[in-house]
């Protein structure tokens, strides 16, 4: 008994764990590329879960198109508002962009408040049971999660690794004016970063709004852990935001075991404390300071 | 009307304290510490215990106060100094909210959600609420000076010009031979003791404290009021913060006017012009609206290194 | 947000005088009026419209103007139409501080209404009981009404242990022998929780229960927690957000039980956004909703919905309430409606429900008695409301049915 609920913590952890792990490596693109922690992905969250709400419940589209709505209209807002609001401060240290980042968050959410209204919202999607093997549950929707979470890192990875454009987006990474005397455009690479982002978060945040609900407040739920799960794996690493994800989503599934829920925040930072001490710029992280 | 504007002008004064501390740490050594809620709680907390079950003075609570949470900067600090600076403010952000959880949870020492009711301010008794009002504009100037006047020494001795060299070049401080982690250490004791002091002031104003004060929305808050006002520089605490609250504030009066939109949507708008306005003087205000130093002197290194 | 039919009238007086005194703002001006003289009463409402209650601030704010706006079209109180100022608490003690020093210094309000986080409602009750403004709140702890408040604060949320003890006998009644709580960190959690195992275990059952962190966006460890005690039914004491994904969480782990959560957490909202079969036979408790004297028709019509959830209910009372008590007093004031509020909220007067048709009773000299759309609105002598749970619904296909 007590060893199928320890695995089924376990399982719970890796669910738990594939829906911090799109917004997360969203954020770790951003952060490759432009070199500062972008808070507005909560916020690019809410808005992939309204695009794919309107698209789903009011539309009547099949959710697969809704998260390809989720993923287009978050990753088009995350280009024009990093344009509007972001772009004018680079330059002036990662930390002034973070905070603006977060005056832009406050500003996205309210614009879909004033669009939506604070109601609670749900997609047109039957619930299922999760599958029960041999004493064990899991569920059919995570599963997807899943399934969706490891195909896009595999082909980010690829992507970055193999393509022209990729290739391109870390040599701008890693010094943008070397990069552009090699003729690569440093803002057409970002716009890029930034549109796959927020794309993803926008997706990350239709997944979290099946689970819970669609409302203005719905990317906050994750804010914390994906920040978490980026810092863990390595900001700037896309294969460390998944191993991050996982980590931070199994350890505050399965610590509640052993203490109270009431702290699984305060689990997610323990986390952090103990990789960040064994490995300063955690697991995949390239450099230090 | 005058009475609201005494409030508001105190909590000008209670921003401006907390920005001050801010300053010292993020504005003059560069250490992106986002935990201001959390020692605003630690402050607030310790503060209304003292004074509530052992009955402290206000004066020792405060005291105790500012040396509670510098103590928990320290604390704090030794476990996440050695962090790069953006994991440093994730970890600062945690950090608050651990801090709130506590506060909610461990009801045997905070009183839980309920939160502390019935917290004394200076004469409170014996005054009329206005004169209280004027009374404690009076013990936030006093207390805002004295903040000032400890963060502009700072700043003018050659331990503030140490912290802003480690801030502009940690490696060139370290290579001078100065161990850049003790200045650290000392600059966020600084920092968050006037923080705790800030949490204090306001316990002692409102007279109650629970755990939802404490969210992240204010250290976000006096985050901005110092980048407006001009990080680096006191006085740009000082007016930043006067700016928020005339942004905050303002803007109910603003929206007074508008007519034909529900109340939801009037509070959403209210929410993105502050956000917009905040967007807007970063952009077109980029050392605050008080630069640290006049604009031939500006750091030319900022658009090459990062801060951290 | 003006309601006030004359509020032309009024921008009018007070620009005048804006042109005397010229270098004050004239944005700020038309906005101030005074419950003492003969121009509109101000009236406030304090109600959450961004942060973790925004989900309920719309439509409490609304129910209040609704009555505003339908008590100015019949001539409004003691010869005075009504003048609402909204402000919003963004959920968060620090700035309801702020917007209630605004209502109170600026608007110079006889009450603020629809208070609904018991963190807020605390800290604005010293600036009320201070200056004399009434305070109208919704929330939840008990210690809210034990402050020394002079008589100011009312209460129309029904004492949480009480709730508790009511919802534990009914799930008592229904059968069940295995009871679970589920609610996040509040100031009512574990009272709730010890009241339901005393009640519990008196009867011979059992209590397992479990205070999540609120605002996570999975609650699968928690729900195996739960059920590991194999509970027969399950209560909610949080609010819908976090219910929703417990819901969804229990449904998908295979829970065949039976839950029960308040009316403001499982209304119409809840089970749009929550799929029929997650949903299917679950149990709403109601405090005192009662349709006798036509509030519950009314709140309807003004919000133009079909079942009015519990906190709506209540806010729709505060203004009823406020209104008749400066009516009875004939006089704009905290103090008035402190001191005016039983005398037309208890008694044996004649039964009303709604603010216009009690004021003109109340003309002719007659004794009222309001009932409102959360209950008969009687309050004991520290503030509370003296109603608690009186019936059940039971969730079928999406809908609302009466149970019990």
């Amino acid at each position: 008994m007590a060893g199928l609920e320890i695995v089924q913590s376990l399982i719970n952890g890796v669910v738990y764990g594939t829906l911090l792990t799109l917004p997360a490596m969203g954020l770790t693109i951003i952060y490759a590329v432009l070199r500062f922690p972008s808070f507005a992905v909560a916020a690019h969250a809410t808005v992939g879960a309204f695009a794919g709400y309107v698209a789903n419940a009011v539309f009547g589209m099949p959710l697969l198109l809704a998260f390809a709505a989720g993923f287009l209209v978050s990753g088009l807002v995350g280009v024009l508002s990093d344009e509007a609001a972001l772009k004018p401060l680079r330059g002036r240290g990662p930390l002034t962009v973070a905070i603006a980042s977060i005056a832009l968050t406050i500003v996205l959410e309210n614009v879909l408040r004033f669009a939506f209204g604070n109601e609670l919202r749900g997609y047109d999607v039957p619930l299922q049971r999760d599958w029960m093997i041999s004493g064990i549950r899991i569920g059919p929707q995570q599963v997807v999660n899943l399934v969706v979470s490891v195909v896009l890192m595999l082909a980010i990875f690829a992507f970055f690794k193999f393509t022209r454009a990729g290739k391109a987006m870390r040599a701008v990474a890693d010094n943008p004016m070397l990069a552009s005397i090699r003729g690569v455009d440093p803002n057409m690479v970002r716009r890029f970063a930034n549109f796959f982002g927020m794309a993803l978060a926008g997706l990350g945040g239709m997944l979290i709004a099946l689970d819970t609900s669609v409302n203005p407040l719905v990317g906050f739920r994750i804010m914390l852990p994906i920040f978490a799960a980026a810092i863990v794996g390595g900001m700037g690493s896309v294969p460390g935001a998944v191993v991050g994800g996982l980590t931070i989503g199994i350890a505050e599934q399965m610590s509640l075991l052993v203490i109270p829920p009431i702290y699984r925040t305060a689990v997610s930072f323990g986390v952090i404390m103990i990789v960040l001490t064994i490995r300063p710029a955690g697991f995949f992280g390239e450099r230090g300071n | 009307m005058v009475n609201y504007l005494i409030a508001m002008l105190v909590t000008v004064g209670i921003y401006a304290v907390l920005a001050l501390g801010l300053n010292v740490t993020w504005g003059m050594a560069g250490i992106a510490n986002l935990g201001l809620a959390g020692f605003m709680a630690v402050g607030a907390y310790t503060t209304a215990l003292v004074t509530k079950t052992f009955g402290f003075s206000i004066a020792a609570g405060m005291c105790l106060a500012v040396f509670a949470s510098a103590a928990l900067g320290i604390l704090v600090s030794v476990g996440t100094l050695r962090l790069r600076g953006d994991y440093l403010a994730i970890v600062t952000l945690g950090f608050a909210e651990i801090v709130r959880l506590i506060a909610s949870n461990e009801t045997w020492l905070t009183n839980g959600t309920d939160g502390i009711a019935g917290i004394s301010g200076p004469w409170r008794g014996q005054l009329s609420p206005v004169q209280f009002n004027w009374v404690y504009l009076g013990v936030t100037a006093a207390l805002l000076a004295v903040s000032l006047l400890v963060c502009q020494l700072l700043a003018r001795a050659p331990y503030g010009r140490v912290l802003r060299a480690i801030r502009d070049d940690e490696t060139l401080v370290s290579v001078a031979g100065k161990s850049t982690f003790r200045f650290k250490l000392q600059a966020m004791a600084i920092g968050a003791g006037i923080m705790g002091l800030g949490g204090a002031m306001y316990a002692h104003y409102i007279s109650y404290i629970s755990p939802d004060v404490f969210r992240s929305l204010i250290s976000l808050y006096i985050f901005l009021a110092l980048t407006v006002g001009g990080t680096g520089n006191n006085y740009g605490a000082l007016f930043g913060s006067l700016v928020l609250i005339a942004l905050l504030e303002g803007s109910r009066f603003v929206f007074a006017t508008v007519p034909a939109i529900n109340a939801v949507q009037l509070a959403a708008a209210r929410e993105m012009l502050i956000g917009l306005g905040l967007l807007l003087v970063l952009r077109f205000a980029p050392e605050g609206l008080i630069p640290e130093r006049p604009k031939i002197f500006t750091r030319a290194a900022t658009d090459i290194t990062p801060r951290n | 947000m003006l309601v006030s039919s004359s509020s032309r009238l009024i921008s009018r007086r007070h620009l005048l005088g804006a042109s005397v005194l010229g270098g004050l703002s004239v944005a700020i001006l038309p906005r101030m009026a005074f419950a003492e003289g003969n121009g509109p009463i101000p009236i406030g409402t304090l109600t959450p419209l961004t942060g973790a209650g925004a989900n309920y601030g719309g439509r409490m704010r609304d129910a209040v103007a609704g009555v505003v706006a339908a008590v100015n079209e019949q001539g409004g109180i003691i010869g005075r139409q009504i003048k609402l100022i909204s402000e919003d608490d963004q959920t968060n003690p620090e700035a309801g501080v702020r917007a209630a020093r605004k209502l109170i210094d600026v608007d110079r309000v006889a009450a603020i209404m629809g208070v609904w986080a018991s963190a807020v409602t605390t800290a604005v009750a010293p600036l009320c009981w201070e200056s004399g403004t009434a305070l109208f709140c919704t929330s939840g702890a008990d210690s809210i009404t034990r402050l020394p408040h002079k008589g100011f604060i009312f209460r129309t949320e029904p004492g949480s242990e009480l709730q508790a003890e009511q919802v534990t006998v009914f799930m008592l009644g229904e059968g069940a022998r295995r009871l679970a709580y589920m609610g996040p960190q509040t100031p009512f959690t574990e009272p709730s929780i010890q009241r339901m195992t005393k009640v519990a275990t008196a009867a011979g059952a059992e209590v397992a229960s479990i205070i999540y962190e609120s605002e996570k966006a999975s609650y699968r460890s928690e729900v195996d927690k739960i059920l590991a005690s194999k509970p027969e039914f399950i209560f909610f004491g949080g609010y819908a957000p976090d219910t929703v994904v417990l819901v969804k969480d229990l449904y998908k782990a295979g829970y065949e039980g039976r839950v029960v959560g308040p009316s403001y957490v499982i209304d119409a909202e809840f089970l749009k956004t929550v799929p029929n079969e997650a949903t299917e036979g679950a149990y709403v408790y109601y405090t005192a909703t009662s349709n006798e004297t036509g509030a519950v028709d009314r709140i309807k019509s003004i919000l133009k919905i079909d079942q009015p959830d519990a906190y709506t209910c209540q806010t729709y009372d505060h203004a009823n309430l406020a209104l008749l008590a400066m009516a009875a007093a004939k006089e704009a004031s905290g103090t008035a409606i402190r001191d005016n509020l039983r005398k037309i909220s208890q008694g044996d007067g004649e039964k009303v429900g709604f603010a216009s048709d009690g004021a003109r009773l109340l003309e002719e000299g007659k004794k009222i008695n309001y009932e409102g759309a959360s209950g008969p609105c009687d309050f004991n002598e520290i503030g509370d409301v003296t109603s608690t749970v009186t019936s059940f619904n039971v969730v079928k296909g999406g809908e609302l049915l009466p149970y019990k």
